[in-house]
């Protein structure tokens, strides 16, 4: 069991594994002791529940390192960095857009029904259940091609030490300079 | 900083004497009668963001022959506890008064 949180707690980013990594594996050890006399049963609840935990914190300090925040639903501004802020237009221009394309699609109907035109020939249509697997492997794979991708450009950004220079104090650093 | 149980108990847990990882996990569970069992990651979850907002700070075991890292409050967490105290006691006088009347 001790082995399975030890591979779960390198789930956690490194540098929260570097500060808390062995202090948490003692107390899981210790917990792991209390829960050897329980019953079987006991130990199953207990693992779950510690392993539950464990993944439940990796989650929450990956959400932290990307937005700085723990708040998953926050009222304050979601913001990915400090200087990488969504404005409060954000909204607003994505609603006007919406509504955009909405219209644009109402009005291509509307000009499609308009004009005559005579149907063309169609083929042998598949039965829906022949091409919704195919069509959801394919969106499944899109996913997951673009989470890769937006996880490489945050990690990217990481490295790149744009995170540093938005933590840095100009303040704190003009004082230790005095 | 949103106060929720676990969080006020590890709190209350640190306001009597300064406590490591573990001991704070059974103090928790004591305290609310075995229906708070905090996991390991969800208790350091916690304790970092209140070290964070400087509620609580770490430091090392002197007496203990393993040196292992300790918690206590801070004065600003003290403060804050108080208030969270005088909150909830707050909260209780205005429930007890409702649920009378209600019955009455």
């Amino acid at each position: 069991m001790l082995s399975l949180y030890r591979s779960l707690l390198h789930l956690y980013p490194a540098n929260y594994r570097c500060e808390y990594g062995d202090e948490m594996m003692d107390v899981l050890s210790e917990v792991q002791a209390e829960t050897r006399t329980r019953s079987a049963l006991a130990r199953i609840f207990y693992g779950a529940h510690e392993a539950g935990g464990l993944l439940y914190g990796a989650l929450r300090e990956h959400f932290r390192s990307i937005t700085g925040s723990y708040d998953v639903f926050s009222r304050r501004r979601f913001a990915m960095r400090s200087e990488f802020r969504f404005p409060k237009a954000t909204v607003a221009l994505m609603t006007v857009i919406l509504a955009a394309v909405i219209f644009a699609i109402e009005k291509a109907k509307a000009i499609s029904a308009s004009v005559p035109h005579a149907n063309p020939p169609v083929g042998h249509i598949q039965p829906a259940q022949v091409t919704m697997v195919p069509t959801l492997l394919v969106t499944m794979i899109c996913a997951i091609v673009a989470a890769v991708i937006g996880w490489a450009i945050l990690f990217a950004l990481r490295r790149s030490g744009v995170q540093q220079l938005s933590e840095m104090n100009p303040s704190a650093s003009q004082r230790s300079g005095r | 900083m949103e106060v929720s149980e676990p969080v006020l108990l590890i709190l209350l847990s640190l306001a009597e004497q300064p406590r490591h990882g573990y001991a704070i996990l059974q103090d928790t569970e004591r305290m609310s009668e075995g229906r708070v069992q905090l996991s390991t990651g969800t208790l350091y979850g916690a304790l970092r963001r209140l070290l964070e907002d400087k509620w609580i700070e770490r430091f090392k075991e002197q007496d203990s022959s393993r040196g292992r890292q300790a918690y206590r409050l801070t004065a600003q967490g003290r403060r804050n506890l108080q208030m969270e105290v005088a909150r909830l006691k707050h909260l209780t006088r205005v429930a007890t008064l409702r649920v009378a009347r209600k019955e009455t």
